[in-house]
């Protein structure tokens, strides 16, 4: 599927007669974080399904629908369940969310997600604000003709996690008297966890956290020049580290207790942007 | 079409043609596949005869399935497997994984042709696996879960079933046969590594590489099955001392080693406990 600025333009269109507001903020909410989008204000709520081009979410802790509304009085759009490779979905269409946020005039996104601790100091239940990431999932959404429209043939990624946001995200964590680590998100394909060979190879390129998602969203983004702040739930620590299995079970659990400490977090952190 | 009725009816038509329930799958890689001659009471079976089975292409690699007795035990052997390299999806790689399990294969034992990047290791060394390190860019259970065939995020902590490593290699001693064990890397091939890629390949934790395997581990382990891998390891991948290589190479050093190789399988198939 090669994305056309006509199909955004659909999509966004569509939102845009549902919901007067112009969202600011995008907000993509992964596993088990997805409750966040239910203390939005004036929300309007649109299935994925409805929306033209957009995919359909299918894992367990996903809803499947896009938000609108204001939180801590920005407007926002939040995605309440997102899309992964490991699906089946082309990159095209775990993408698309981002390109039409970026029509509807949305300039940072809020990027969550549950990842795996590869850095031992690290604890299940721990927040990461993620400083850079790596890609490991041997695939890149931009590949394919470039329009100029939408962003720029080689994106520059050096400073793909904003410095200045990372910052503020640091200044709420200690008002709040929440510690925070901060650390590289290495994202794979999955669906399967990782070996233990895997998480040391991971360690080793300089990897914190590893997980299944974010990695290409960002790349759109910064393609699109918005800004990016991205924080990940440390949700069981990865494979090889503690002599126990991992399970999605688990994932959904330790999301399940740091909900509140999350979801403090990034409104606070609404707040101050 | 669903994949479980797809396995289904490959199994259905198996199983028609057998007389016992096999407990042992066996993936015999390049150049070891005539162990697969010493099964016993053997039904041969082509793979274009079985339904929804890919078709094999690599020369030294037969495409049959050949069920029977082998020291006692009721296997299901594949002499000629499928390779990401050919063309084929990981997901159809991966698909006769499924048929043994549903034909009621508890173990599967993967063997493999490999690079030796480590550097205690020799041409005709055997390795046992006790790990690896997924490089192929791709994975065999991308696309929408089918929870009859296993769960959607399958735990990969001990992938490589520790207590077969520890049999196995109690096996080789008893046979006064030294093994090696290591992290076995897998990429998509064909190309074999550059030296500058092997030296990466060592640095990020492998022992061995190879183009097979670890798709049909992961699903293996996707379908709960226990898991054995033994690499032949056919030629020294080191990138400091890299000399040319030729499939002919890889298969004439996997021919040498043979007769090692099969004494020590047997001996694993006939010694190991199984529900």
């Amino acid at each position: 599927m090669h994305i056309s600025r006509a199909q955004i333009r659909e999509a966004a269109d569509m939102i845009q007669k549902q919901s007067s507001i112009q969202p600011r903020i995008g907000l993509i909410l992964g596993s088990g974080l997805g409750v966040l989008a239910e203390e939005i204000q004036d929300p309007v709520t649109i299935p994925y399904g409805q929306i033209p081009h957009f995919p359909i979410s299918t894992v367990e802790g996903h809803a499947g629908q896009l938000v609108i509304g204001t939180l801590e009085n920005q407007p926002v759009v939040v995605m309440q369940g997102r899309f992964h490779l490991y699906e089946g979905h082309e990159l095209a269409s775990v993408t698309f969310p981002i390109r039409v946020m970026k029509e509807l005039g949305v300039d940072t996104i809020l990027v969550t997600n549950a990842a795996g601790g590869v850095n031992e100091s690290f604890e299940p239940g721990d927040l990461m604000i993620i400083r850079d990431h790596i890609n490991l999932m041997f695939r890149n959404p931009l590949i394919g003709p470039n329009d100029p429209e939408l962003g720029p043939r080689f994106p520059d990624m050096s400073q793909a996690y904003d410095a200045e946001l990372r910052q503020l995200a640091h200044r709420v964590a200690e008002e709040q008297g929440i510690k925070v680590q901060e650390g590289v998100y290495a994202g794979v394909l999955g669906p399967s966890y990782e070996t233990p060979a895997e998480i040391r190879m991971i360690r080793k390129v300089g990897g914190d956290a590893v997980g299944m998602s974010t990695v290409p969203e960002v790349i759109v983004a910064r393609h699109a020049g918005i800004r990016v702040l991205g924080i990940s739930c440390i949700s069981n620590m990865a494979a090889g580290i503690l002599p126990q299995p991992l399970s999605h079970e688990e994932v959904m659990e330790t999301a399940e207790r740091v909900k509140e400490k999350f979801i403090g977090l990034v409104r606070g952190i609404l707040r101050q942007l | 079409m669903s994949k479980l009725q797809q396995i289904r009816e490959a199994k259905a038509k198996i199983e028609s043609l057998i007389a016992h329930r096999p407990q042992i799958g066996l993936i015999l890689g390049s150049g070891l596949g005539d162990l697969a001659d010493e099964i016993e009471e053997a039904t041969v079976i082509s793979y274009q005869d079985i339904p929804h089975f890919p078709v094999s292409t690599v020369e030294g690699h037969a495409g049959q399935l050949v069920i029977g007795k082998l020291e006692g035990k009721t296997v299901v052997a594949m002499r000629g497997r499928f390779h990401f390299y050919e063309g084929y999806t990981q997901q159809e790689v991966v698909f006769p994984v499924y048929v043994m399990k549903e034909l009621g294969v508890q173990l599967l034992i993967a063997t493999n042709a490999a690079g030796g990047m480590n550097k205690n290791f020799k041409p005709g060394d055997l390795m046992l696996i006790e790990d690896h390190i997924n490089m192929t860019g791709s994975n065999p259970l991308i696309g929408p879960n089918e929870e009859e065939l296993g769960l959607r995020f399958p735990d990969m902590s001990t992938a490589y079933t520790p207590e077969l490593i520890a049999f196995s290699k109690r096996m080789a001693e008893e046979l006064g046969l030294a093994v090696q064990q290591g992290v076995y890397v897998g990429v998509s091939g064909p190309t074999y590594l550059t030296p500058a890629e092997l030296i990466m390949m060592r640095e990020l934790g492998g022992d061995a590489i190879g183009m097979s395997t670890v798709p049909e581990v992961i699903a293996a382990r996707h379908a709960g099955l226990k898991i054995l891998g033994i690499s032949c390891i056919t030629d020294i991948a080191i990138g400091e001392e890299l000399e040319p290589l030729t499939h002919e190479q890889v298969v004439e050093v996997a021919n040498r080693t043979k007769p090692q190789f099969k004494k020590w399988m047997k001996a694993i198939v006939r010694g190991v406990t199984l529900a």
